[in-house]
């Protein structure tokens, strides 16, 4: 009798814990259910389930065919793509040499050159927009140092589609040398040594040692970078050109000047399919660079 | 047929200041090994990494066959090191590892693939060219480490405490193989440990650094048989080293005296275990015993001098000795030191 009466606690415990357990799931669950996923499909719903001119509901994809029908989308979504991939390339062209030396060097400045590279972090987006204009913008300090020293004008990038770029890339500086650092973290002194001791030179360590050892790093570097920048919205719309716009001041105007929001809709969820696009693929190639 | 020379290196680390290495001379000689054996500290990795080319030398310089290395970079160098552990490239396999340098020199994959399985044959481990290096064993990847060195057949082998992190058995077996393999193969080595049994088991001569000097250069047996400093002496097996006064070339301390042939002042006696023979004495005493551990095949005696001074002295039977007994010492071995060098032998 005290066998089994000592056995039952111990039994049932695991019984009466997993409701608390699967009510604690289920509460993260439901929240990404009700705040992302049900608008998700709301809003999928909406562009495709449309009011006809008798007063009912139809299936239609006609949001969707005017959308890749019309120049002005096709070019303000090409501009989006042409922005987010040359952002992606100079942030790799400027993080990984930032990265490179911030592991490699002991020197003093490197601790100066940290702290440089993170500040962006702490920088609003409209007050760096307002730095970029009055720094690059006409008129701004470069103009007024070329002008000093007898330079001709350059042209501004303020207002082309060079202004949101070089914005991006500053802006997601910190977050890239980041994560490309804490990779380097994981490749040892005594790894590059061994290949500087068998023969590799620079572009050999760099080509053949580092870079396959910090590529799951870049992927993450990069899919982070272009899931935010793809549908950024304020230095786009602070310096980006009036037309074609970025996805994210297209959208904000589709829904807030022109009053149509169906095709506002049309557009979050084309930018969001890309997005997933790029989540997919982010995930794919980790998981494969995972399996030995 | 390869000679290093190493002429007054010096390393001072910049920041504290550090003389990590201090006027170093050394000669290896073609198909030899020698050992850097020394405390933690004493800048054996230091020295090590110079010759590698991973670290600068402050002054002096460094030939290889008569050539000067002082200030050619690790990648031009005809030295291979093995790292103590970390050091094998992981997102490759093993075949891969051993690859990689002979593809920067340009040989032929052909060349490549020969060269490669006769080395991964020659350290034990034919057939695992496709293994991935995760799923090796710790003796597994140091072999390879020291393949991946051998396969561009380096003109100096450089180890670094390369078996420091695996077990005490697989560490001796180890230490066998590579000493075989360096054998068969004549290759100029030098190799660093703080473990003086991989050191006397292993090397053709000895170098005892401290403090980024050499106290002594010998072979083995003669670094153990006739330390030249008491800090060798102290450091290379167990040895007593008694501080005391020689007056009429009597050393004594506490008690304790024996001949001295030596002028009068302080002097330090130095002992090993088994050179000491005890006798259990009723009268006249110099010492008692402490403490007394029986290892089967001999015994180990801890005595303390009349002033606790501790004293050890190996015994072949153990059973006569009781802690407490009094006991008197004759020595059949001694050597003195006095200002940190051998005064007397004998
Ligand atoms: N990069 C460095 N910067 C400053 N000091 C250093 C550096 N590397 C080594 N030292 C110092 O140089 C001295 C010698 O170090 P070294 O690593 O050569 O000793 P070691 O004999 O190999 O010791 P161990 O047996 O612990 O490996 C030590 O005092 C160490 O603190
Ligand atoms: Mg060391």
């Amino acid at each position: 009798m005290t066998a089994i009466d000592a056995g039952q606690p111990v039994l049932a415990a695991p019984e009466r814990r997993r409701p608390i357990g699967l009510l604690l799931v289920a509460v993260p669950v439901l929240l990404v259910i009700w705040l992302i996923i049900w608008p998700i499909i709301s809003a999928v719903i909406q562009t495709v389930w449309v009011k006809t001119p008798e007063g009912g509901n139809s299936f239609s994809v006609e949001t969707y065919r005017f959308f890749f029908s019309d120049g002005y989308s096709l070019s303000n979504l090409s501009i989006t793509l042409w922005t987010t991939g040359v952002c992606a390339i100079l942030l790799l062209v400027v993080c990984l040499p930032i990265a490179l030396y911030l592991r490699f060097s002991d020197s003093k400045v490197a601790a100066y050159v940290q702290g440089l590279a993170i500040f962006p972090m702490f920088v609003p987006s409209i007050i760096l927009s307002f730095a970029f204009i009055r720094v690059l913008g006409p008129n701004g300090t470069v103009d007024l140092v070329f002008n000093a020293v007898g330079l001709p004008k350059i042209r501004s990038p303020y207002l082309t589609p060079w202004g949101p770029v070089i914005g991006l890339v500053w802006d997601n500086i910190p977050l890239t040398v980041l994560i490309l650092l804490s990779g380097l973290g994981n490749v040892s002194n005594q790894a590059i040594e061994a290949a500087r001791d068998v023969g590799a030179g620079k572009l050999a360590l760099l080509w053949h040692i580092i870079l396959p050892r910090i590529s799951n790093s870049v992927l993450v570097a990069i899919s982070f970078a272009v899931l935010g920048i793809f549908s950024a919205f304020t230095l786009p719309y602070v310096l980006g050109p009036a037309a074609p716009e970025m996805m994210g001041p297209f959208m904000q105007r589709t829904f807030r000047e022109l009053f149509e929001p169906q095709t506002a809709i049309t557009q979050a969820v084309i930018t969001f399919g890309f997005c997933i696009v790029f989540g997919l693929f982010y995930v794919r190639s980790v998981a494969r660079n995972q399996a030995p | 047929m390869s000679v290093l020379k190493i002429k007054d290196v010096s390393k001072i680390f910049p920041n504290g200041n550090v003389r990590a290495v201090d006027s170093f001379s050394l000669e290896v000689a073609d198909g030899e090994l020698v050992c850097l054996l020394g405390p933690s500290g004493s800048g054996k990795s230091t020295l090590l990494r110079m010759v590698g080319g991973f670290e600068r030398p402050t002054s002096g310089e460094m030939t290889i066959d008569g050539e000067d290395i002082t200030h050619v970079p690790p990648e031009k160098r005809p030295t291979g090191m093995v790292f103590q552990s970390h050091a094998l490239w992981t997102h490759m396999n093993v075949f891969k590892n051993l690859a990689f340098g002979l593809k920067l020199r340009k040989v032929a994959p052909d060349e490549i693939k020969r060269r490669v399985e006769a080395v991964l044959d020659l350290v034990g481990l034919a057939g695992y060219g496709t293994r991935h290096v995760a799923q090796l064993s710790g003796g597994q990847q140091q072999r390879v480490a020291l393949a991946r060195s051998l396969v561009l057949e380096p003109k100096i082998l450089l180890l670094d405490e390369p078996f420091a992190s695996l077990d005490q058995h697989l560490r001796e077996r180890l230490r066998e193989e590579v000493r075989d393999i360096q054998q068969r193969l004549k290759i100029t080595t030098l190799f660093v440990t703080h473990g003086q049994d991989e050191a006397l088991s292993m090397a053709d001569r000895i170098v005892v650094m401290r403090d980024g000097k050499t106290e002594q250069i010998d072979r083995p047996d003669v670094v153990y048989r006739e330390p030249q400093t008491p800090f060798v002496a102290g450091f290379i097996g167990t040895m007593n080293l008694i501080e005391g006064n020689v007056a009429n070339g009597i050393f004594s301390k506490a008690g304790y005296s024996t001949p001295l042939p030596v002028s009068d002042g302080p002097a330090i006696l130095a002992v090993r275990p088994e050179a000491l023979d005890l006798a259990v004495a009723s009268e006249g005493s110099q010492g008692k015993v402490h403490r007394v551990t029986d290892y089967g095949t001999h015994g180990l005696v801890d005595l303390e001098l009349n002033d606790a001074t501790r004293v050890k002295a190996m015994v072949s039977h153990p059973d006569l000795f009781r802690a407490g007994q009094g006991v008197t010492l004759a020595p059949r071995a001694i050597a003195a030191y006095r200002d940190g060098v051998v005064i007397h032998r004998a």
